[in-house]
């Protein structure tokens, strides 16, 4: 009995040693995991594989800070190369005020990947004439719905305070008739806001890339269809990387993909744990009550 | 190991916060209220950067004399510090509810509760593929259900108590996944710093 009461008393600090531990040894000695593509995030990759380049382009608003980046900036990343590889036009912008330098690191890191390839001036992206991005709104509720009628009213100035009319990709598109999908990368309930605002009112389609926190908050707009696809976590991450690699043949750097053998490892201890943990509970029960 | 000083402030400042999974200590307390003084500093520059200037400033160099109303409204907000005006406070608080409401009253009955509950219908063209009605039937026990456990107007006797229990066990449910996503995402943010210190900053992972 006295094991089951020691292994109750553990310090937190062991258990803190043993997930850090969990997670790191993987990190440094990465093994193979398959990789399953969980079904909203096949949808999402599935919708944005049916936009028409010529005719509608993509939103992706990055609405989130450094606090949920390890989760979300991959997401970011895996949603640009999908898009400049199908050469769609990308608008981004960001309704976290803390949103803007990383969008901007996002936009910088894969435009360099594509642009360190290029052969011609058409496969290059060329900003204003491939992607935009609109920046932060001061009242983002105030901008989602003046974009519906025209984007260049809602952003009268681009993040590098360009006139947002007077970019080329912005004569091309006006308002969300124009929009394949808005996703909205979020650690919040930002991208309800999205279904509510955008997709109820003007159709539009919206998807999401959530925190593995606030995923469980979107499935029933995604069981009712109003929104189109969800990357889940750093393991929805992971797939997304996972079909955007496999499909257009990319190269560049997969964080969320290198830290699943981390996470399938820190689950396994933590569940270990857990376990352990009842079994103590139950074990000590009776030596408590009596 | 990295060269660039950044990277190393950066670790440094990781190495603090973590430092209270040990226990509280200055460098925590310092790493912290650094975070915080330097996360208002980032906003206020953002703010007048990404908004005031392209939105008022350069309208106003442009001779569009309007942006004055909203950004006098907007000024108000300040009357809050002199006592004798403070009532002024409720005008762009007042501006600020009142659109806010009137957008978002009929758009979140529509997408929250008119299509949620579309939703949950059992149609019959749902049992077209049986798995699909299968779990169309789940979800419509389960709000059921669930419904009827907060439904707190009668004891829970009779037929409410059985139909409530079915209720609790989907809560229970649903607090078991969200816990398990939150381990989840926990972890992933662990991940994130890991490859952070020990790949760009150290270098040891590849």
């Amino acid at each position: 009995m006295k094991f089951w009461e020691y292994l109750l008393k553990i310090d937190r600090r062991i258990v803190f040693l043993l997930v850090g531990l969990s997670v790191l040894i993987p990190l440094i000695f990465p093994f193979r995991i398959k990789t399953n593509v969980m079904p909203y995030t096949q949808k999402l990759f599935d919708v944005i594989e049916e936009i028409d380049p010529e005719a509608q382009g993509i939103l992706i608003s990055a609405d989130y800070d450094p606090q949920t980046m390890p989760e979300l900036h991959p997401m970011f990343i895996a949603l640009l190369r999908h898009a400049f590889a199908r050469k769609i036009p990308v608008l981004v912008m960001t309704s976290y005020i803390q949103g803007p330098g990383l969008a901007k690191q996002g936009l910088d890191q894969v435009t360099k990947e594509f642009n360190s390839q290029a052969m011609t001036n058409a496969d290059s992206l060329i900003y204003g004439r491939d992607y935009v991005f609109l920046g932060f709104p001061p009242l983002w509720l105030a901008a989602v719905l003046r974009m519906g009628s025209d984007i260049s009213q809602a952003f009268p100035a681009d993040y590098y305070k360009n006139r947002t009319a007077s970019l080329e990709m912005m004569k091309k598109i006006k308002n969300y008739n124009d929009i394949g999908i808005i996703v909205s990368i979020a650690g919040s309930a930002i991208p309800q806001s999205w279904v509510v605002y955008a997709n109820t009112r003007f159709g539009v389609k919206v998807g999401s890339g959530a925190t593995a926190v606030t995923a469980p908050d979107f499935y029933p707009f995604l069981q009712t269809g109003q929104m189109s696809g969800m990357i889940a976590g750093l393991k929805g991450a992971s797939e997304y990387e996972y079909l955007v690699h496999t499909k257009y043949n990319l190269t560049g750097p997969t964080p969320a993909t290198k830290g699943m053998s981390s996470q399938s490892i820190a689950h396994l201890t933590i569940l270990i744990l857990v376990v352990i943990g009842n079994i103590g509970y139950f074990a000590t029960r009776r030596t408590r009550e009596s | 190991m990295s060269h660039d000083p950044w990277v190393w402030i950066g670790a440094f400042l990781t190495i603090g916060i973590l430092s209270f999974l040990y226990k509280e200590n200055p460098f925590y307390r310092f790493c912290e209220h650094l975070f915080v003084g330097v996360a208002n500093g980032y906003a206020i520059a953002v703010t007048w950067h990404l908004i005031l200037t392209p939105r008022l400033i350069m309208p106003l160099q442009g001779g569009n004399y309007l942006v004055l109303i909203p950004m006098i409204i907007g000024l108000f907000y300040f009357c809050r510090f002199i006592p004798k005006l403070s009532w002024l406070v409720r005008i762009p608080i007042a501006v600020a509810l009142g659109f806010s409401s009137g957008v978002s009253i009929p758009a979140i009955i529509q997408a929250d509760v008119i299509k949620q509950i579309q939703g949950t219908v059992v149609y019959p063209h749902l049992f077209a593929n049986w798995q699909q009605g299968l779990w169309a039937i789940l979800i419509f026990i389960g709000v059921l259900a669930t419904i009827f456990f907060f439904f707190f107007s009668r004891e829970h006797k009779g037929i409410l108590k059985p139909v409530s229990y079915v209720g609790i066990i989907f809560i229970m449910v649903g607090f078991g996944a969200s816990f398990g996503y939150t381990v989840m995402a926990r972890l992933s943010l662990l991940i994130g710093r890991l490859q952070f210190l020990f790949g760009t900053w150290l270098g040891l992972i590849k």
